[in-house]
């Protein structure tokens, strides 16, 4: 009911913002400090650059909730450009709600990392991220090098996680497996599920609000998961009472995408700004700005900023079929509620 | 007044009649409920017989998999009774902390009276959210609950991000309407009936067991009522305090539109919330022929 509600509120005030004029991008993708980060380091360049284009950025909370107002507007889209989540722009895609895009649209495209194509998605990679561990640095005196910290007695009662569906936890559940020796994760993945269950009895939480930075910066836990580019923004701002740390057994990537809605009401405006997202100059930039690592390989980037990224570390990283996990996804949920969650009551 | 004063609108008829004028005001409601409630009821009816997809697609068609699969998964059906079972002790544990404070309320008069409506009421002038962000400060593990217990020398228990907490957050939030609710039917509650209860010798338990709990049975069935579909339909406690630990129809019905993006299973546990406050009603309505007869 409240979704439809939002989606239908959603749709008005898009209705109201794109009437103004033939040359206006409009941009949805997620809320908060992505939407103050993105604004700064891409749209205002892109705008300076092409001064008769003005872009909208039409905020939303996830990714689900973007699918929910494309769904709602596919017979007269008011959204030209839609960055989301890669398992999501998939089952966007089916829906026949994108435009594929290819070299046509931007010749940044060929220049693309593999992993930034996924078949059968229209659009393509324009940030990535990894799971990171977070901690308290007033009680986790020295930085986690492994996966296993959150394992430690220590912190029990003390650690928070966000479980799955969320793909927090999927992500997690990948990389538990991979330390537990488990095989291919897109058969099975009960060595992870049950290396959790070990976990669960010292879990504070499985639904840390507002998000998991918060509670870990403010010390109600020590640890936890989080995504990279995100801990990084709150290490800063929380003046380091967030730690943020790349275990060495590596980690996995969570992919968004950028998709050209179908019958995008801007045309080849929209596509302009998709070419200057995907260019090495935005990427860069943005990398600067959110240390989310960019997908196009000609991006040149400050060591700095590199450093906070995974980008030095790519061997490390658990290569994740997100399409391949959307298959697999419920059964993963499914065991978490049967034998991780009720561990923990 | 006379009715011919009335500017009727178009396509009204006989404006003359009683019954034109009940249907020509109705009518503009009746028209916002059909488009705004009515419809998407039909709608999310409608969506709970489609085919949800892996990754979250959907596909129209016509098949009762959802709903046959939800009544025969057991976690399923765990968390439809453990929502019930939740919410009814919700339900018990608000009116008996909001029955004491009504009656004192039904009896205190004059300024008194209104002061003390006011601090009843008065939580409802801060959202639920804020609220239990209140309780979470409360029941954390080193909060002030948690400082009283251990200083008594009991090990205290886990209170929050779990039914505890749920339940705990959720009945508090629920008083003001109950203690309202208690208070509208406390009509029929006259001091005099319980004098006389009093005079013929009856002791004070008697007095309240045998004539006023009989007596305001009716604002008890409105109450529970009330908290009960209240309950059963909240959202943000249950999130904010469950710890996602506590799984009950509400939370699931955001989980499955939201995260997972399975509308038809979202759509389908609606309508079985739907059917539970219906049942809800059925029961009240009973109990309350049950009172009158």
């Amino acid at each position: 009911m409240f979704a439809r509600l939002s989606i239908a509120v959603s749709a008005l005030t898009i209705a109201a913002v794109s009437s103004a004029s033939a040359e206006t991008v409009t941009l949805t993708a997620y809320s908060g400090i992505f939407q103050e980060h993105y604004t700064k380091a891409v749209i205002e360049p892109f705008m300076k650059k092409y001064p008769d284009i003005t872009v909208q950025f039409y905020s939303m909370p996830n990714s689900a909730q973007m699918l929910g107002t494309l769904r709602a507007q596919k017979s007269s889209p008011q959204i030209d450009v839609a960055i989301l989540d890669v398992s999501v722009a998939k089952a966007g895609t089916d829906e026949g709600l994108f435009d594929k895009v290819d070299e046509s649209v931007s010749a940044n495209v060929k220049d693309l990392y593999p992993n930034a194509h996924a078949e059968g998605v229209a659009g393509v990679g324009v940030t990535f991220d990894n799971l990171v561990i977070i901690y308290n640095t007033d009680q986790v005196k020295t930085a986690p090098t492994s996966w296993n910290a959150l394992w430690d007695k220590q912190y029990e009662g003390k650690v928070i996680i966000q479980a799955a569906p969320d793909i927090q936890g999927t992500t997690f559940t990948i990389i538990s497996n991979k330390l537990a020796g488990g095989g291919d994760y897109k058969t099975d993945v009960s060595a992870g599920i049950a290396k959790i269950g070990e976990l669960a009895p010292g879990v504070q939480t499985w639904d840390p609000k507002p998000d998991v930075y918060a509670p870990i910066a403010n010390g109600q836990a020590a640890l936890g998961i989080g995504w990279n580019a995100r801990a990084q923004i709150y290490s800063g701002t929380s003046g380091g009472k967030l730690g943020v740390a790349l275990p060495e057994e590596g980690s996995g990537f969570q992919i968004n995408t950028i998709n050209l809605v179908k019958n995008a009401p801007a045309g080849e405006a929209a596509k302009k700004f998709i070419d200057y997202a995907l260019s090495p100059e935005a990427q860069a930039a943005f990398t600067s700005e959110m240390f989310y690592a960019p997908t196009n390989s000609k991006t040149v980037i400050a060591q700095d900023a590199l450093k906070r990224t995974a980008a030095d570390d790519m061997d490390k990283m658990i290569d994740i079929d997100w399409l391949a996990v959307a298959k697999v996804r419920d059964g993963i949920t499914e065991q978490w509620r049967r034998r991780i969650i009720p561990l923990s009551r | 007044m006379t009715t011919a004063t009335f500017d009727m609108p178009v396509g009204a008829q006989k404006p003359s009649s009683t019954a034109g004028i009940a249907v020509a005001l109705l009518l503009p409601i009746a028209l916002v409920n059909a488009i705004g409630f009515i419809l998407p009821v039909f709608n999310l009816a409608r969506m709970s017989f489609n085919e949800a997809l892996p990754g979250g697609g959907i596909a129209e068609a016509f098949t009762a998999a959802n709903w046959t699969g939800l009544l025969q998964d057991s976690f399923y059906i765990e968390l439809i009774l453990n929502s019930i079972m939740v919410s009814l002790g919700i339900t018990l544990a608000t009116l008996l902390v909001s029955y004491p404070i009504a009656l004192y309320l039904h009896r205190a008069s004059g300024a008194w009276r209104t002061f003390l409506t006011v601090l009843v009421i008065s939580p409802l002038l801060t959202s639920a959210v804020v609220r239990t962000y209140g309780w979470i400060a409360l029941l954390a593990e080193q909060g002030p609950v948690a400082n009283v217990i251990a200083s008594m020398g009991f090990q205290p228990p886990r209170m929050m991000f779990n039914t505890t907490g749920v339940v705990i957050g959720l009945t508090e939030i629920l008083m003001p309407y109950m203690i309202l609710s208690l208070m509208a039917g406390f009509g029929r509650l006259d001091p005099k009936v319980e004098e006389a209860a009093r005079t013929l010798g009856a002791t004070p338990f008697r007095t309240f067991w045998r004539v006023i709990l009989p007596l305001t049975l009716p604002g008890i069935a409105l109450g529970c009522l009330l908290c009960f579909v209240l309950s059963i339909s909240s959202f943000i406690t249950p999130k904010l305090m469950g710890g996602g630990r506590v799984f009950l129809l509400a939370t699931e019905i955001y989980d499955q539109a939201i995260v997972t993006l399975n509308w038809p299973l979202a759509a389908t546990l609606s309508m079985l919330v739907l059917i539970i406050f219906g049942a809800a009603l059925a029961v009240y309505s009973r109990v309350l022929r049950m009172i009158e007869g």
